[in-house]
């Protein structure tokens, strides 16, 4: 389904247009009814009735889904070409495990009632404990192969502690529903703290784009790569830092939300074509665009969490890929 | 003249102290039994496993070298080519210029060399095999290295762009290269200026084709008899399609 380079260079601006178009709706759909004209006064007057909800409520919580869309989209494609398989995702190596043990533990412990800092912090340094964990277990230099059988392995230990934790938590609705939350992922009561959180993602982002052209050759063999010039042991370290990065900050501001780093990374392939050149940038818009658009289904059916929206899209996407297999 | 001297290489399991000296201007084939190693020499040779030993172009060693700067020098190929993408033939071949910047300098020519023109825009997981096998040996050429190793780059190739590819290699040895590709039927080897034999990770044997493949070595390392007669199918390019 590759388009013709006439359609190829419309892309971008397309996409730019749609991302902008459901900012917009994004800013009117709430628990609130306000009109188009109540956001605009909301948005240039600070004493306007609407200025609060507008500036407190849906702006942080627009660009927190904004960043975590394209953060978790990018560190797919990161991982797809990690791994060179399409089906890859970013919880492969067990970052969002790994953060949502290190964020659970601050609930239970009562941390994340210190500080809004605490909970995301915790997070970042299970993400970054779970990749190390991985790096270790599948040792320096290792293969793809040793890199996913660690990986599942402490996926599988960090869900069951997460899973024991939550069930001797039982009786304290309160921390058990904070747990749930995190455990679903959310885009609720997001502040501007949030997004100050989720900030580090743009600079991540843009320290991706100048090894693009290696991930081209990487994604098609790291021997390959490395006999045409790829110093390889350096663009793989490159290559799990900043989806390391991009995964943790993301899972630290909104909790685990799956299936973005698979479906958007896989889709866009199809479309456009596997360069990381052009690949990168669209996939930031484009996992925006559909983190955006499921917050605004969730929002419209009452208020479903996101992770479920995306998960609810991610079963038929996955149906449409199996028909698709001879 | 430039050389490719290989001192003691060792690759615990698989290698054992393999010493030789190649002269530029060669097209060499790397012959031996399966498993004998001639992949993980190539592997070895082009950097790609750890070794002990020491490899040196001009008296250089190729260790001390930055990965970039040794792709200029040195450029394999392997046995198989495995696409997950669909990045285009044009595309592939291309980043046979990674290491010169991406300058995209003889891109058609080479193309059109290895049969691919057609091809170019096509993505590289629809191709067969042997379109596969002359989308690596392309990619490989277009880097410009003086010393090409090329594992098993015959095999899933039809007759013709088996001579013809051979006969790139001459061209490529005629301009100062030095191309050592294995192969697994020896008889491919006869043509060629030198071969080398492995066996159980040694080096058996190195010289001219007619000096190395005598009947008692062809018998002991490969353990087939050798018959010579004149009903043996002879295939060139023809001068005019």
């Amino acid at each position: 389904m590759n388009l013709s380079p006439h359609q190829s260079k419309l892309i971008m601006p397309v996409m730019l247009v749609l991302l902008v178009s459901l900012a917009c709706v994004s800013l009117l759909v709430g628990d609130v009814n306000l009109s188009i004209r109540q956001i605009l006064y909301g948005l240039y007057d600070h004493t306007s009735p609407s200025a609060m909800i507008v500036w407190n409520m849906r702006i942080p919580r627009l660009l927190t889904a904004l960043l975590i869309g394209g953060a978790l989209s990018m560190a797919g494609v990161v991982m797809q070409s990690f791994f060179r398989n399409s089906l890859a995702n970013p919880g492969l190596l067990g970052v969002s495990s790994g953060s949502a043990a290190g964020a659970v533990i601050a609930i239970a412990c009562g941390w994340s009632a210190i500080s809004l800092w605490f909970l995301p912090a915790a997070a970042l340094v299970g993400a970054f404990a779970a990749t190390l964990g991985v790096l270790i277990l599948a040792k320096r230099g290792a293969s793809t192969e040793r890199l996913l059988l660690a990986g599942v392995a402490l996926n599988a230990l960090l869900g069951a502690f997460t899973s024991y934790v939550l069930s001797q938590r039982i009786g304290l609705y309160e921390k058990n529903a904070q747990i749930l939350f995190w455990l679903l992922g959310g885009l609720e009561d997001r502040s501007w703290e949030h997004v100050f959180i989720a900030l580090p993602i743009v600079v991540t982002a843009i320290f991706l784009l100048p090894i693009s052209r290696s991930m081209d050759l990487m994604s098609l063999g790291w021997n390959e790569a490395q006999s045409l010039g790829v110093d390889v042991r350096s663009i793989r370290r490159r290559m799990i830092i900043l989806s390391t990065l991009l995964t943790a900050f993301s899972t630290a501001v909104v909790g685990a939300i799956g299936f973005v780093g698979l479906i958007v990374p896989h889709g866009l392939r199809l479309i456009v074509g596997p360069e990381h050149k052009r690949l990168l940038p669209l996939s930031f818009i484009a996992g925006a665009i559909f983190v955006i658009t499921c917050d605004i289904i969730g929002r419209l059916a009452g208020g479903i969490q996101l992770g479920i929206i995306t998960s609810l899209i991610g079963a038929p996407f996955f149906l449409y890929l199996l028909r698709k297999l001879p | 003249m430039n050389s490719l001297k290989v001192d003691l290489l060792s690759v615990p399991g698989r290698l054992s102290e393999i010493s030789f000296t190649v002269d530029s201007g060669k097209v060499i084939g790397l012959v031996g039994p399966n498993g004998a190693g001639k992949s993980s020499l190539l592997q070895a040779l082009a950097g790609l496993l750890v070794y002990s030993g020491n490899v040196y172009w001009n008296g250089t060693s190729l260790d001390k070298i930055p990965a970039i700067e040794r792709a200029r020098i040195a450029s394999w190929i392997p046995q198989e080519a495995h696409f997950e993408f669909g990045f285009t033939v044009r595309s592939v071949v291309e980043q046979g210029r990674f290491a010169h910047g991406d300058d995209q300098l003889g891109i058609n020519e080479v193309l059109t060399a290895f049969d691919l023109i057609t091809l170019s825009d096509r993505p590289v997981n629809h191709l067969s095999a042997g379109e596969r096998a002359r989308v690596l040996l392309a990619r490989a050429c277009i880097t410009e290295a003086p010393i090409q190793f090329w594992d098993e780059p015959l095999a899933a190739l039809d007759p013709r762009h088996r001579l013809e590819t051979l006969r790139i290699a001459r061209k490529l040895a005629l301009k100062g290269s030095i191309i050592i590709l294995s192969l697994h039927d020896i008889s491919q080897a006869l043509g060629l200026d030198q071969v080398i034999v492995v066996n159980n990770g040694k080096l058996e044997a190195i010289g001219s084709p007619n000096e190395v493949l005598t009947d008692e070595l062809l018998l002991r390392v490969f353990k087939v008899q050798a018959s010579r007669n004149l009903s043996n199918l002879n295939l060139e390019l023809p001068t005019k399609l």
